[in-house]
């Protein structure tokens, strides 16, 4: 038994990883880009102000990015591979000419180069040097300061030595300054604009060349592909509890530590609901299989299947949470307990309690009434129909031990595969539910952080939600093993 | 086991369990108290500490008003002058007296309750969310202000005078005597009690504002754009304040006279109070030690009191004030409930006191009558909605939404093109019908209420006959038969085909843009739609990857400036608001001068012509001017505090270019 629950506590560790990587791709498709967020950025001012204002901004945003990890790439890192001949070829890919399309040019200058980070300065470096190419210098300038720039994080004030955030600083500053004036013109393409162009260069490279080693990439290539990614950035801040909600101000795992609760608590109570009520109504099914009341049920129980439970959860709250004019209502609309009920004796708190989770428990489960009732009652039919209970039925053993201590007993492995499966929907429909009654869970949480664009926060709720799954299916699993000899014996 | 024992088992483990939930729940109601008792504690020491600083301040008015004849003026700024009507001119103060006749002492009392969300900070500078910008009105003060019902007249409010000089470049407020920084929440604490002191406003509160957003590791673009024609300010003593432009454009005015301070006695300092390092300063201010505490402080009329994430912002009276405030002693934001739905319901129950309606909700609830406590309409009497249990009122919107034309394509090149398009929109039937009358057709760029609105300009009414004949005009005939419209364009027969593009899940614009089609379809002009989620749409918006576009604009400010979505400059640039890439040369020199143009009287022609212009070249199909219903406790209700009243004149007085302002409303009490 042991060794079984050993094994399967193993698997969830491939298991957890796998889902956290999708869902980590995922979400870094769905949410902004960098140059997205510049553009929005940028479109705040009007026309000409807009224009000079937007390499400004650049840099404000590389540092808002930096601190989230989401100016490296996803899940592979290559940018160390990129050769000077490659950045040559994104340069002029950006240039524009009369046969050029604006937004592909614009995108090509923008993600292409200027957000790439140090381990491109290597090769813009060797193209600014290129003597040949001196149509190039001043874009390859305008991305080697951006490339070169180091955004200094809040936290580097308290960890960085003074003289090293001055040296930053000031190279930060210098950057900008050595930055090569070019104009991008619509019939001829790059042209320098730059009465001292020819300074500049000389001074940009001796600047960069001082700081060689922290921009050497011979070093960190291959190591970059995996460990300079938002992916690792991600695993590294979330194992060492890290990860920040830049729109809650407080760490990710503080802001869901005040919400697992309610949605965990609630979706154990609606499991054992659902098994309250489907094993007595499958097993009262299987019994009476073909009658009209039977089939009533089933053709109940199928139409409540098919509505949604939104819908179900907005019309209950417009007909049975909406006061009438003496104030009174059925339910109240919102929450798991009223504004007093810290201060209401335990039974009367309890009492509170369900009033307030009535509604939102109906919603939840009423749904898996269904499949979990109409599984066990073919289950329970075909068992009532087997050998075994002939032989205990012609021993002589009442029917309800038949019923209740064979056949059902025998149909429970099902329940229990199906109580896991349960479980992950169950996440799923607490989202609306929790938005119908505004109760403040962890499904709320997940949507609003996604509707703010708050990554870390949704992949910490994501992380949660999926640890709490996998609990629940190590629970389902060590269930089985209880009540399946055969699995028992098969680790034994 | 026998069923009695089972039953005996069953009742000691219920029980027990009440046992465990009851302990469980100790530590809660404890800690409970002990905020509590904390909260009584720091109520009576803030109580004491403002009962002093109203002490000083009403010895400081009465002092002011025996010698106001004797002082003599402090600077040419405090000169008085006559002619003092809010309206900017230069040389001299033009500001209007500060206006406290709407506050009535009576009234004050209770708190409103409204649905809003938790905002995720209040750093004036780096936040920039409408719920942020809020909460920071409602908490600080602007140099000058104007009231909703005259927008367009300059009052005093930190600033007691304003002259303006050098050809509308400089600026020179002289600051309100005495005014104080609110003392933070966290002042209680141990860790913060060098924040536990009196701070006076000084000008250096708004040097320091205007040195963060211009300092270049501070993160706030949208500002910096438009901070960066300042040239610099400067600060001669503790109460006089100079900015100098470097160039005279309009809108550094209003950017001048709506500045509000920073307060530099916590910004500029590190958690434990020492000063932070001056290089090191635009770096820590992003992510600044008084944001993560939530915190925010002004010298405005209400403080923030419970500021809970997803739960409750929460506003008290601040005492100490100046100046007028609305007249609640509190204001909460209840940010639990998210949905319409939901948020609908909790207003019938009472949890809120107002609420804006979505049109099918309108549509459900007054229209069709779903709610009897709300009035029914009355074709004849617009605010019919007041009288009902639960008031309810049609306002105006500040935005409009149109269909925009993308110009570089061949197709739209005629005008009249363009123009048959908007002839063949029944634009009103469609707003009676989908939108539930919820909206005016809109005419123009400007918006219908203001005062610059070109009411000469006629709107292309609803005629398929005229869209027809200047579809022919403009060259469109179905040369082979097929059904649809066609023409020669570089020696091709190109059809009148046009994809339109926009947003999806929005079935007002889905319904409505069926019958457009179908209007089209009847003119032989083929119109396709096809919808697109939001981050999608924008990069067709930016990258101008339409032929036809929903889109729709916010017209914040009662000044219309025309260069950014109209300049012909920004047609081709990518990511710019001229989408649609409409170019004139006229309204472009007409815009820059306007830019330059202080006087109404000089404003006033420019835009009307620019107008004009516009609307005769139908870039876009201006489709409506939005509205909305919104929803208040009236009467009738059990609770004493739900009667809400003064809305009724709060909308009488509402410009809807404006925030509707609760500054009339107040409960009624018996």
């Amino acid at each position: 038994m042991w060794s079984y629950a050993f094994r399967r506590l193993l698997w969830m560790i491939p298991t957890f990883l796998g889902i956290l990587v999708i869902n980590f791709a995922v979400l870094r498709m769905q949410g902004l880009s960098l140059t997205d967020t510049i553009a929005s950025g940028m479109g705040k001012g009007d026309g000409e102000r807009k224009a000079e204002s937007a390499s400004q901004a650049i840099e404000t945003w590389l540092g808002r990015f930096h601190r989230t990890g989401n100016d490296l790439p996803a899940l592979i890192n290559l940018r160390g591979f990129t050769t000077s001949d490659g950045v040559r070829g994104r340069l002029l890919a950006a240039e524009r000419g009369p046969q050029v399309d604006e937004a592909q040019r614009s995108r090509a200058e923008l993600e292409d180069l200027w957000l790439q980070g140090p381990l491109l300065v290597e090769p813009l470096l060797a193209v600014l040097k290129d003597d040949g190419a001196a149509r190039l210098h001043g874009p390859a300038s305008m991305a080697l300061s951006l490339c070169a720039y180091r955004p200094l994080l809040p936290e580097d004030a308290y960890l960085l030595a003074p003289a090293e955030q001055d040296r930053i600083r000031v190279r930060n500053e210098r950057l900008k300054q050595l930055r090569i004036a070019y104009r991008n013109d619509r019939e001829q393409g790059f042209i320098t604009a730059d009465p001292e162009a020819a300074r500049k260069r000389d001074a940009l490279i001796a600047l960069l060349h001082a700081d060689a080693f922290e921009f050497s990439r011979s070093s960190r290539r291959w190591s970059a592909i995996v460990s300079e990614t938002g992916f690792v950035d991600f695993a590294h801040r979330l194992f060492t509890g890290r990860l920040y909600s830049e729109t809650r101000k407080a760490l990710a795992f503080d802001v869901i530590a005040e919400r697992w609760s309610v949605t965990a608590w609630l979706n154990l109570l609606s499991i054992l609901i659902a098994w309250a009520v489907s094993i007595p109504l499958g097993v009262w099914s299987a019994r009476r299989a073909g009658s009209f009341a039977d089939r009533a049920v089933t053709g109940l129980l199928f139409s409540l299947w098919s509505i949604p439970s939104f819908f179900v959860a907005t019309v209950l709250l417009h007909h049975f949470c909406t006061q009438d004019a003496s104030g009174a209502a059925w339910f109240p609309n919102r929450g798991l307990s009223s504004p007093d009920s810290l201060w209401l004796s335990t039974p009367a708190y309890l009492a509170d309690l369900a009033w307030h989770a009535a509604l939102p428990l109906f919603c939840l489960t009423y749904g898996s009434f269904t499949s979990l009732s109409r599984y066990l009652r073919a289950n329970v039919q075909e068992q009532l129909a087997s050998d075994y209970v002939r032989s205990a039925r012609a021993k002589g053993v009442s029917e309800d031990v038949v019923v209740w201590n064979h056949a059902t007993r025998n149909s429970m492995v099902t329940m229990i595969t199906l109580g896991a499966g349960l479980l992950a929907e169950l996440f799923g429909g607490f989202v609306f539910v929790e938005y119908v009654f505004s109760i403040p869970g962890l499904g709320m949480l997940t949507l609003e952080a996604a509707k703010q664009m708050d990554a870390p926060l949704m992949m910490a709720a994501t992380v949660v939600s999926v640890g709490l799954l996998l609990v629940g299916i190590l629970i389902a699993d060590l269930l089985y093993a209880v009540a399946d000899p055969r699995i028992r014996s098969r680790y034994v | 086991m026998s069923k009695a024992a089972l039953a005996l088992l069953s009742v000691v483990a219920l029980l027990l369990v009440v046992q465990i939930i009851d302990r469980w729940r100790e530590p809660a109601q404890l800690q409970a108290v002990m905020q509590a008792s904390e909260r009584s504690a720091s109520a009576q020491e803030r109580m004491l500490q403002e009962l002093k600083a109203m002490r000083h301040e009403l010895a400081r008015r009465s002092a002011t008003a025996s010698t106001d004849a004797a002082v003599e003026p402090l600077s040419p700024a405090d000169k008085r002058d006559d002619k003092r009507d809010g309206k900017p001119r230069l040389g001299a103060n033009f500001l209007l007296p500060y206006d406290r006749t709407h506050v009535h002492p009576a009234w004050f009392g209770g708190t409103i309750r409204e649905f809003n969300v938790t905002p995720k900070g209040f750093n004036p500078i780096v936040e920039n969310s409408a719920d942020a910008n809020e909460a920071l009105g409602l908490v600080n003060d602007s140099l000058c202000t104007s009231h909703p019902a005259t927008p367009q007249l300059w009052s005093e409010s930190l600033a007691e005078s304003v002259v303006v000089s050098d050809d509308w470049k400089t600026y020179t407020f002289r600051l309100r005597p005495g005014v104080m920084w609110q003392r933070p929440n966290c002042a209680k604490q141990k860790e913060f009690a060098w924040l536990d002191r009196d701070v006076p406003l000084t000008s250096a509160d708004f040097a320091f504002y205007v040195e963060m957003v211009q300092n270049p590791e501070v993160e706030c673009p949208q500002l910096k754009s438009y901070y960066d024609d300042l040239e610099r300010i400067e600060t001669p003593d503790d109460r006089t304040i100079v900015l100098h432009w470097k160039k005279k454009v309009f809108t550094s005015m209003s950017f001048s006279f709506g500045m509000s301070p920073l307060p530099r006695h916590i910004y500029a300092f590190s958690r434990d109070g020492s000063p932070i390092a001056a290089k090191a300063i635009g770096t820590v201010f992003n992510k600044h030690w008084f944001d993560d505490l939530g915190g925010i402080a002004g010298v405005g009329g209400y403080t923030l009191d419970v500021n809970e994430s997803d739960k409750l912002v929460r506003f008290r009276r601040n005492p100490t004030y100046w100046g007028a405030t609305y007249h609640f002693d509190a204001m909460e934001w209840d940010a639990e409930v998210k949905l319409p739905d939901p948020q609908l319901v909790a207003f019938k129950n009472g949890q809120v006191h107002s609420l804006t309606l979505q049109p099918a909700q309108w549509k459900s609830q007054i229209v069709d009558g779903g709610e009897s406590r709300f009035a029914r309409p009355d074709p004849k009497d617009p605010k019919a909605g007041r009288t009902g249990e639960l008031g309810w009122e049609k306002v105006k919107g500040n935005s409009y939404s149109y269909i925009g034309w993308n110009l570089r394509r061949a197709i739209f090149a005629d005008k009249r093109t363009r123009q048959a398009l908007a002839c063949a929109m029944p634009k009103q039937r469609l707003i009676d019908e989908i939108w539930f009358g919820l909206g005016r057709p809109q005419i123009g760029p400007v918006h219908l209420d203001n005062p610059y609105f070109n009411s000469e300009i006629k709107d292309f009414a609803y005629d398929p006959t005229r869209a027809k004949a200047l579809l022919s005009e403009s060259g469109w005939r179905d040369s082979d038969n097929d059904g649809w419209l066609d023409r020669e364009i570089d020696g091709k027969r190109v059809p009148l085909r046009i994809t339109l593009k926009f947003l999806a899940n929005r079935p007002t614009w889905e319904a409505g843009l069926l019958v457009y089609r179908d209007e089209l379809k009847r003119l032989g002009v083929d119109l396709r739609t096809e919808t697109y989620e939001w981050k999608e749409m924008l990069r067709i918006y930016e990258e101008k990857d339409f032929d036809a576009v929903v889109g729709g604009w916010q017209l914040g400010s009662l000044e219309p400036d025309f260069v950014q979505v109209w300049n012909s400059a920004s047609a081709d640039e990518p990511r710019s608001s001229n989408h649609v890439g409409f170019r004139n040369a006229r309204v472009d020199e007409l815009s820059l001068r306007l830019r330059e143009s202080f006087e109404p009287e000089t404003r006033m022609p420019i835009i009307k012509e620019i107008q004009a212009i516009i609307f005769e070249d139908q870039p876009y199909l201006f489709f409506m001017s939005t509205g909305s219903v919104f929803v208040w406790q009236n009467r009738g209700a059990p609770a004493k505090d739900r009667w809400l009243a003064g809305v009724a004149e709060g909308l009488d007085a509402y410009h809807p270019l404006f925030n509707r302002s609760p500054l009339l409303w107040h409960f009624v009490r018996e």
